[in-house]
Formats: structure tokens, C-alpha cells, sequence
């Protein structure tokens, strides 16, 4: 590991201005992700400007029934929110699908956002890699890719995002409120993320000095009746081979409208509009589920190793959204 | 009588694992100390053009840097595979695995070393890796050096390909297993320290004595100048039996900067530096008649090895003594592939071999309609089918019969396919699994105080299995002493040479070497009590006196008793002194040996996101006298969930192109969590086996992990329809 200077923001202005001015500072959250990546040498930055003491940890409900959650609420505290719990059953699900109750004792909201891909080769570096080095070419797509994108990669990548918590936030079309070089602004999270294309170095639009500080949620009438599902490689403390965030309003067997988005399939927590659009009207039946499923995977490129993530997205898509209407 | 054996005592240790007490290798402290990190190669094969260490060198704290162009020169290569690599470290400029260590950096802290060794700058002259095991296929062989491997690679009996031809009902199949990784919790670590030219060596090591040798071997010492201590072991599993090159590399560290040396690889070189079970491809062909009467089996399988050792994953060893088939035909083969050479894991040979021939049976049972317990027990083979000799305790038939019973075997609708709950279909395996037993030299004392208490003295190691509360026991009931009397003094090399502790040596080898001394001492205090006219036994016939709750009485007459305490005090005898010396009989048995398990298993898998679960698994065991009810069933579990790992989701996957591992890190690796385990029931159906060894008990760690991959894809089979044939069954193969 790199030697570094450690400092801790007092406030967001300053944290700004501690990494404005030095491109090779970064943010530290609670370190889950980063610190692992400085010890296999993958991040090398030479000042760490610690913000997960910064004022922004706590929850709240706006006036309009908007989620307010705190950039450095830990991923327990969230999961365990009686609002989260309440209204948006498939965000607290996602957070506990997640790592284990240690690793989310210590892990942030604005870390887990901009937690790197689990991608093999990204992750060694003795290895090419266009996110890492750029133009170095990517060995994946030759390579070991069982558990990458199938869909949203490119010819210079084909990573997947690993967060489960993005996924639902992702469906639940949450905001993220940044401050940044000049002031606060805000972002859907959808418009956070970024497609590989040809310059895969960066996952998300946001400048090295911005600093995530609250993520906001709106409220969703049919927010009580969603779910968010897994499939994994074992039971727990792992990352997802798929997973499907999904919200659902039936009345009189017709669906009025849905949230679906899908994890560890694509670069980004990948929201399935395509699939809500197909859903909208639709009778809620399995056969109009794997219809919607069709929607969204026919656009699926799988990679040699991979191909299997298509029938089990679609399968976690149908027995998710079935399973919504009984409840 | 004191009955100590067999009890579920809770671990001697336990309190202090528990609490922080136990000192583990990475506990102990030398004062000076300089750490070691180890560089690895960023190539999986090729040559060190060159290595520029100058930034290194000047980084803060760095003592030395040392390469194969600087390093001294070891003595002798000392004997694979107790060394796990036939090359020393650093011995040339030539890479053959990714990982291999390339430089060594040695400063004043832990934290300086690692920072140096990432700016270790090394040139390569790439040369073209073989990645795979598929690639390396056509080009495999019989091993040519073949080391201390417990079987030939290659057995005939009869004619196997002549009784195939003419057998009624014909099975041919490939089966294929996953390179795995040990991964224990503790990784490996080394303390070394030259006083002169004796050597202080402190080694997670599960054999001192072994290991020892060939340290001493290396530095061109004699074996007496080298003292090796393995106080505990966090994990062993056979990953620290072997002595990988970190164990030469520190005291040769030492030596350089003339100060104590403690090298700690890394998590990531846990997997790469320390083997694992190399990834094999099995042919099983078998041929029957249609009441299910096996006539010929061939068993054809090749391991992955390195390019720097032939090393045989024996698994069609065990294949001719498992069933009574006239025409048997096995062979063992490796391939050459960029990687590690595979290490001895948890149970080497067995666990790959029995997941490819418990398979094909059950594949046989269902072509001809048979009950997979049924078709075993027509093939059950009464005396060992190579030697022709009785087996010294077998008893598989109880092992099938009551662990079936206890599973519910019978509820099992024969039907693939045909057991459902809602989405859930239900899936019922099972396997058998053999391990022939072997033994070892190993020696202990026990000095049986005048305090009426008890010290163990003998090498052997704490590996996790129990070892130290089992033998206490063993100890304790032949003084008719409480277990708590007695304490132990282990894991060193200035201790009586135990049995090295793997291998399943610990039951019947080291505790045959404390049963044996523990009875010398009891000789030795009925010598003097019958000797002393003070005593209530002057006079007495030896034979007639017993140990009895902390001393010694007349069988006959409970009268006639007095404690170890006072005899000894009378006597001014601080304590007395009795010697273990257990030496296998070996071929001369007369007996053929060998433990032996069925396996249940029940599986249940979403129709729909096909995940196996195991919900239940039964296991039953023959292997001789439980010497503690509570630790064998705590080890059997162990390596039933090992396995289970192995059958589900274990897989070191070469990268396709370099053969580098993907995913050498416990996040990526996965092994089962609490989650992933359902019950697990153990029996046991023996009885002591005194043919075997004085003691009547056989090793369990290694029979606990053999035969669970078959049981479970028979039951995925079961469940399903489908017959996987390559580990770990992953949801992609029941799509």
C-alpha cells in the first residue's frame, strides 16, 4: 500500500476544497470498498479525506413522504429504519442482501454508490485493464466473465456494478444531492451512472471534488408492496450473480405501474424501463411478467461463459413480480 | 476405572482459544525482530529478465532486498513432497506460476515491508503459459517422479477391458473436479532466529519433527541444531503439512540481516503459495450384470501439476480395495499446467476420486433400476479385493443401514424428478466413501507426577481436530486419572517425535504412542507400590493391580488402595516416568485397514432459480473406538461442510488465458457460511478395533470429506433429472 496522508473533513465546504485542489485525494466513507482496493494496489491516492463523520448521518421523512438519508448513514442503520422498513420494503431488503452485518456496520450510503467493480482483472493488478489503465484492452472478454455484464458493456468493458442497495434506490428513482466545486446540486441516481462505451475509466459523471451528501427518495404510493431478490453463488456474503429490485401496483389483476430494476447484469444498477413499459396495462400474470422480461433482456449481449444470467434474470424478474401479486 | 475415553469432553483448549490465551505462531514475539514481504511473480510463466530493487532498498525501514541474484545459497534441496516444491526458493531466474515469489523484502516492520514490496520493479521475458487443465490434457503422463505417494499410478487386476466388453451393462462417463484452496483461517507464518548456528524455528506447522528435517536438510544443519514449536494451528486441512518455501525463505532472511525473521503471507498468498487440490478429470467406465453384480471398472484420472513437480491427486488410489469386481484397471495420470504445485488437502486423492465412482454408480443404479444401497451392498467387498486379506474392523454395511434409517432412505420415491414441495424440487443421494488408514512411528512420555497429576509430552499438533483433549483422555483413562489432571506439552521439536498431524495419524498413531506410554507409567508406579513394604499392595501380583480414581487398588480387593500422591510421596519420587514408542506393524498386520462412511444427503432447488440447498445431510462412520463423542462429531461436521463448499461453490478458477487464479481472496472464494448449512448428522458405528492399533481407533478427519459430492449430486439428480458431472454445481449448470 501506498503511503498517504489521512485528514478528517469537519465539514462538506472544506472536504470539497481538501480534494478540489489535489488530484490524487479521494473521499474515505467507511472504507469497505477503497481501503481494500489501496491494499491490492488498484487505488493509489495519496491523501484520504475521511467524511463519514461529516454531519449527514442521519434518516428522515420529508413533509411529502420523500426519504431523506444521510450520505454516512451506515448501511445497518438504514436497513433497519422503521420508515425504510415501512415504505420501501425492497430498499432495506437490498441493504441486507448485502456483505455481512459487519461490513455493513461500517459501510456508508455515498460509499456504497461509488463502490468499484468486482471484476477480477480490474481488481489485479498485474493485469490489463481499460477501467484501471486505459487502452491496456480488457481480458475479461477472453477471460473468466461467468459472473460479468450481459448487458450495457462495451467492446472495452464489460464490469458490472456490484451494489445491491443502488439497485433498489435505482428503482425507487432516488436523487442524490452533491456538493461539489461550485455548490450544491442534485442528480437523479439513474443520471449518476455512466455506460463504459469506449472510456470505461470513470462509472459515474461525477467530478473527483464531488461529494455525495444526502440521497433523497420520493414517496411511492405502492412502495409498501415491492421486493428485492438475489441469486447468489451460496446463502450469504456474496456478491450477486443477479438481482432484481421491483415495485409493484395491481388493481383488479391489471398492473397499474411497476419499479424494476436489475443488479450484476450490467455497469450500472441497470433500471428495466422497457420492462415497466411493457407492464403498464399489462394483466398481472406470469405470462405478461416473462413478456416484460423478454422486453428487457432481448436486448441482452451475454458473453461466452455467461448466457445463463438471461434465463435467470428473467426467472428472478417473473417469480419476484408473481410473487407481489399474491402477497 | 476412570472411563475418560469416548466422553464428549469440551476441548482442553477451548477456554483459551475462546479468550484470547492460545498463542497462536503469529502471537509470538522475538525481541529485534525484522518482517518479511514476499513479492510475487506478476507472470505465470517465463523468465526474470531482470529485477531493479533500488527504490526499495531506499524506501523507510527496508533492511534488505533479497532475488536470486543475491540470495546464499541453501545446503541441499531437501526431499519433496514433505517440501512442497522440488526448487528452493529463489533458485533461478525462471517463473512457472503466477505468484511464484520472486523477491524477498525485509525491513524494520510489517507495514515497510509490504509498502517496499510493491515497488519492487521485476522485467519478464514472457513465454507462453499452459492455463488450463484442458489445455495441458493431451500432453499428460504416468508421473515420472512420484514421491512419497501412497499408491502406484496404475493397478490392474484382471482383464478390465475384457470384462467390460462382455459385461451385459456398460457405464462410461468423464467427471471432473475444481482446483481448490484450503483457505484457513489463519495464514501461514514463520518466526526464525539463528543463535550461532542453532536455528529457532516457530511454524504453523501440523508436523514439527517432519519439517524440521528438511529445514535442517536446507541449511546443511544437523537436526539437532534446529528447533521447530507449532504451538497451535488456526486451521490446517492439510494446507500447512507441507513445507512451502516461506518456511525456508525465513530463516535464510534471518541469516542475511542477522536478526530474528517473521514472514506472514499475506491473505492472497494463502492461495497461491501454500497448494491446493489440483482440479482432476476422471473416466469411469463400469461394467455389470443386470442384478447389479459389478465386473469390471476402469478408473482413468489426471490431476493438473506444475511445471516444477509431478505431484499425483491420487484419485483412483482407493478405487480397487472399495468393491469386490474381479477386473479392475486404475490409473493416475498428471498434466503440466502454469500453476502451484497442488499441496496434500482434505482428503487428497479420496474426495476428488469417490465424487467420479459414487457417481457412476448411482448413474449404473438408475440404468438398471436398482436401489443405489442396494446395488453397494451386492458389490460390498468382504475382504480387502487387493491383498486379499480381512479388513481389520469393517463394518460399511452398518454404516449404509443406519444411516439410512436415520435419513428416512425409505420414504425416497425412485423417480427423478417425481419428490416436490410447491417450487421446491426435492432431491435424495447418497455415497459411500473408503480411505485406507495408515499409521506412523510416533512416540510420547507421560510423567506421572506425585501431585496425582499427569504431563504429556510428544510433537504433536493442535490443528483444530481435538487432538490434545483426545489424547488426554487416552492418557487419563489408562492412569485413572480425571482429564483434568492431566496437561499437555506439544508442538515441539525438544518434545518426544510424535506422528505428524495430518494424514488422520493423531487417533491411532499418536494416541497409541500415549496409551502406550501412559501404561509404562502405571507400570512403573505399580513396580513401586508392590515393591514398598509401606504400601497396602507390597506383596501384590502387578498383574493384579489396576489404576483407580488417582492412584492404584487391588482389582479384587477395594480395599487394598492408595493414590499415586501418597505412593510417590513415601517414595520421594517427584514423578515417575513412562515412554510410548508405537510403531505400525505395517504389512504385517495381517489385516488390511481402512476407515470407511455412507453418506445421505437432501437437497431442495427452486424450479425456478435452481440454487441447491442442503437441507439434511446423515453421515455414519466406521472407523474403530470414538475417542471423544464430542470432538469427532465437531470434526466429521467440519469436513462434511468442507465438502459440501467443494460440491456447491469451491472453485480457484485458472484465468483462462494465464492460468493465474481469479479469485484468491476469501470474498471471491466462496466457502460454505452458517447459512448454507443445514443439519448435519453424524453416527458412528464402531466398535474398538484392536487389530488396528493398541488403542482400537482410526483416523477420521480425512474419511469425514469422502464420498459428500457424490451424495449431493445424486441427490441434485434426484431432485432434478439432471447428472452433473463437473464441480462445484453451480446454478448455471441447472438452468
Amino acid at each position: 500500500m501506498r503511503p498517504f496522508v489521512y485528514e478528517r473533513a469537519e465539514e462538506a465546504r472544506s472536504a470539497v476544497a481538501a480534494v478540489a485542489d489535489r488530484p490524487d485525494a479521494m473521499y474515505l466513507g467507511g472504507g469497505t470498498n477503497l481501503v481494500d482496493l489501496m491494499r491490492l494496489g488498484v487505488a493509489e491516492p495519496a491523501r484520504l479525506v475521511d467524511v463519514s463523520r461529516l454531519p449527514y448521518d442521519t434518516v428522515g421523512v420529508r413533509p411529502d413522504g420523500a426519504l431523506r438519508i444521510g450520505a454516512a448513514v451506515r448501511n445497518s442503520d438504514l436497513a433497519a429504519h422503521p420508515a425504510v422498513r415501512r415504505a420501501h420494503p425492497l430498499l432495506a431488503q437490498a441493504l441486507l442482501a448485502g456483505a455481512s452485518g459487519q461490513v455493513r456496520n461500517m459501510a456508508t450510503v455515498g460509499g456504497n454508490l461509488l463502490q468499484r467493480t468486482r471484476c477480477a482483472y480490474f481488481q489485479d493488478i498485474t493485469k490489463p485493464c481499460n477501467k484501471r489503465n486505459p487502452g491496456s484492452g480488457c481480458p475479461a472478454r477472453e477471460g473468466d466473465h461467468r459472473n460479468l455484464a450481459i448487458i450495457g458493456h462495451s467492446e472495452a468493458c464489460v464490469a458490472t456494478h456490484p451494489s445491491d442497495m443502488a439497485v433498489a434506490l435505482a428503482a425507487l428513482d432516488a436523487v442524490v444531492h452533491l456538493e461539489g466545486r461550485d455548490g450544491p446540486r442534485t442528480l437523479p441516481l439513474t443520471e449518476l451512472y455512466r455506460l463504459p462505451g469506449d472510456d470505461p475509466r470513470r462509472d459515474t459523471v461525477l467530478d473527483p471534488a464531488d461529494l455525495i451528501t444526502e440521497v433523497t427518495v420520493p414517496a411511492l404510493s405502492f412502495g409498501g408492496r415491492s421486493h428485492y431478490r438475489k441469486v447468489r453463488d451460496r446463502a450469504s456474503f456474496a456478491f450477486a450473480v443477479v438481482s432484481v429490485a421491483a415495485a409493484l401496483d395491481v388493481a383488479g389483476g391489471v398492473v397499474r405501474d411497476c419499479r424494476i430494476a436489475f443488479g450484476a447484469i450490467a455497469p450500472v444498477p441497470w433500471r428495466a424501463r422497457r420492462a415497466e413499459e411493457a407492464l403498464r396495462g399489462a394483466p398481472a400474470t406470469e405470462d405478461a411478467f416473462a413478456a416484460a422480461a423478454r422486453a428487457e433482456l432481448g436486448q441482452a449481449r451475454p458473453l461466452r461463459d455467461n448466457a445463463f444470467k438471461v434465463p435467470l434474470a428473467r426467472n428472478l424478474l417473473v417469480r419476484t413480480l408473481t410473487e407481489l401479486v399474491v402477497a | 476405572m476412570t472411563v475418560a475415553i469416548g466422553e464428549p469432553v469440551r476441548r482442553v483448549e477451548a477456554r483459551d482459544k475462546v479468550t484470547g490465551g492460545a498463542r497462536y505462531t503469529e502471537d509470538v514475539r522475538a525481541a529485534d525482530t525484522a518482517y518479511a514481504a514476499l513479492v510475487g511473480s506478476a507472470i505465470s510463466a517465463g523468465r526474470v529478465r531482470s529485477i531493479d530493487a533500488r527504490q526499495a532498498e531506499r524506501a523507510p525501514g527496508v533492511l534488505t532486498v533479497i532475488t536470486h541474484t543475491n540470495r546464499p545459497d541453501f545446503a541441499a534441496q531437501p526431499p519433496t513432497p514433505y517440501t512442497a516444491e522440488g526448487r528452493m526458493p529463489l533458485a533461478d531466474d525462471r517463473i512457472h506460476y503466477a505468484g511464484q515469489y520472486i523477491a524477498v523484502v525485509v525491513a524494520e516492520t510489517q507495514e515497510q515491508a509490504d509498502h517496499a514490496a510493491t515497488l519492487v520493479q521485476a522485467d519478464y521475458q514472457r513465454t507462453s503459459p499452459v492455463p488450463t487443465l484442458d489445455a495441458a490434457l493431451p500432453a499428460a503422463y504416468i508421473p515420472r517422479q512420484n514421491g512419497l505417494v501412497r499408491f502406484p499410478s496404475e493397478y490392474r487386476r484382471g482383464h478390465a477391458e475384457t470384462a467390460l466388453a462382455a459385461s451385459p451393462v456398460r457405464l462410461e462417463q468423464e467427471y471432473r473436479t475444481a482446483t481448490l484452496s484450503h483457505a484457513p483461517m489463519e495464514p501461514s507464518s514463520t518466526l526464525a532466529y539463528w543463535e550461532g548456528d542453532r536455528l529457532t524455528i516457530y511454524d504453523s506447522s501440523q508436523a514439527v519433527h517432519t519439517h524440521r528435517a528438511l529445514v535442517a536438510t536446507a541449511f546443511g544443519l544437523p537436526e539437532d541444531r534446529v528447533r521447530m514449536i507449532s504451538s497451535f494451528v488456526g486451521g490446517g486441512f492439510g494446507n500447512k503439512s507441507f513445507a512451502w518455501p516461506h518456511v525456508f525463505i525465513a530463516p535464510m532472511a534471518a541469516r542475511v540481516v542477522r536478526r530474528p525473521v517473521r514472514v506472514t503471507i499475506s491473505r492472497k498468498q494463502v492461495f497461491t503459495g501454500t497448494g491446493h487440490m489440483a482440479a482432476t478429470v476422471q473416466a469411469v467406465r463400469l461394467g455389470a450384470d443386470r442384478e447389479g453384480r459389478l465386473r469390471a471398472l476402469i478408473h482413468d484420472s489426471t490431476n493438473q501439476t506444475s511445471f516444477i513437480d509431478d505431484r499425483q491427486e491420487g484419485a483412483a488410489g482407493t478405487t480397487p480395495y472399495m468393491y469386490a469386481i474381479p477386473d479392475v484397471y486404475a490409473r493416475m495420470r498428471v498434466a503440466k499446467v502454469s500453476t502451484g504445485t497442488g499441496g496434500a488437502m482434505r482428503t487428497p486423492g479420496d474426495s476428488a476420486g469417490a465424487f467420479a465412482l459414487e457417481s457412476a454408480l448411482d448413474e449404473l443404479a438408475y440404468k438398471i433400476g436398482m436401489d443405489p444401497v442396494e446395488l453397494r451392498r451386492r458389490n460390498h467387498a468382504d475382504t480387502d479385493p487387493v491383498s486379499g486379506r480381512p479388513w481389520s474392523g469393517k463394518r460399511l454395511l452398518a454404516c449404509y443401514e443406519q444411516a439410512a434409517e436415520r435419513f428416512g432412505w425409505d420414504r425416497r420415491k425412485a423417480e427423478p424428478g417425481s419428490m416436490r414441495d410447491g417450487d421446491d424440487l426435492v432431491g435424495y443421494g447418497m455415497a459411500g466413501g473408503q480411505r485406507m488408514e495408515h499409521q506412523s512411528r510416533a512416540r510420547a512420555t507421560v510423567h506421572l507426577s506425585d501431585e496425582g497429576t499427569a504431563v504429556i509430552r510428544s510433537s504433536t499438533v493442535e490443528i483444530g481436530g481435538g487432538g490434545l483433549t483426545t489424547l488426554s483422555q487416552v492418557a487419563a483413562e489408562g492412569l485413572g486419572l480425571p482429564v483434568g489432571a492431566v496437561t499437555f506439552e506439544h508442538g515441539d521439536t525438544d518434545l518426544p517425535a510424535s506422528s505428524p498431524t495430518f494424514g488422520s495419524l493423531t487417533s491411532g498413531s499418536a494416541g497409541s504412542a500415549v496409551r502406550l506410554a501412559a501404561q509404562d507409567a502405571l507400570r512403573a508406579a505399580i513396580e513401586l507400590a508392590v515393591g514398598d513394604r509401606r504400601s497396602p499392595l507390597h506383596g501384590a501380583d502387578p498383574d493384579d493391580v489396576v489404576a483407580h480414581e488417582s492412584g492404584l487398588r487391588l482389582r479384587d480387593r477395594p480395599d487394598r488402595a492408595e493414590s499415586y500422591r501418597e505412593l510417590l510421596r513415601r517414595n520421594r519420587v517427584n514423578s515417575l516416568r513412562g515412554d510410548g514408542d508405537f510403531q505400525p506393524a505395517g504389512e504385517t498386520a495381517g489385516y488390511a485397514m481402512a476407515t470407511f462412511g455412507a453418506h445421505f444427503t437432501e437437497v431442495r432447488i427452486n424450479r425456478h432459480l435452481p440454487r441447491v440447498r442442503v437441507v439434511r445431510h446423515v453421515a455414519a462412520f466406521s472407523i474403530g473406538r470414538v475417542l471423544n463423542a464430542r470432538t469427532a462429531r465437531n470434526q466429521a461436521q467440519g469436513g462434511i461442510i468442507m465438502r459440501l463448499g467443494a460440491a456447491l461453490m469451491e472453485s480457484q478458477r485458472p484465468d483462462p488465458v494465464s492460468g493465474r487464479f481469479i479469485s484468491p481472496a476469501l470474498t471471491d472464494y466462496h466457502v460454505p457460511v452458517n447459512a448454507d448449512i443445514g443439519e448435519v448428522d453424524v453416527l458412528f458405528v464402531g466398535e474398538p478395533d484392536t487389530n488396528a492399533n493398541p488403542l482400537g481407533a482410526r483416523g477420521l478427519g480425512e474419511i469425514s470429506a469422502v464420498g459428500i459430492c457424490a451424495s449431493v449430486a445424486n441427490a441434485v439428480y434426484h431432485a432434478t433429472g439432471r447428472r452433473v458431472r463437473s464441480l462445484p454445481i453451480t446454478p448455471d449448470k441447472l438452468l
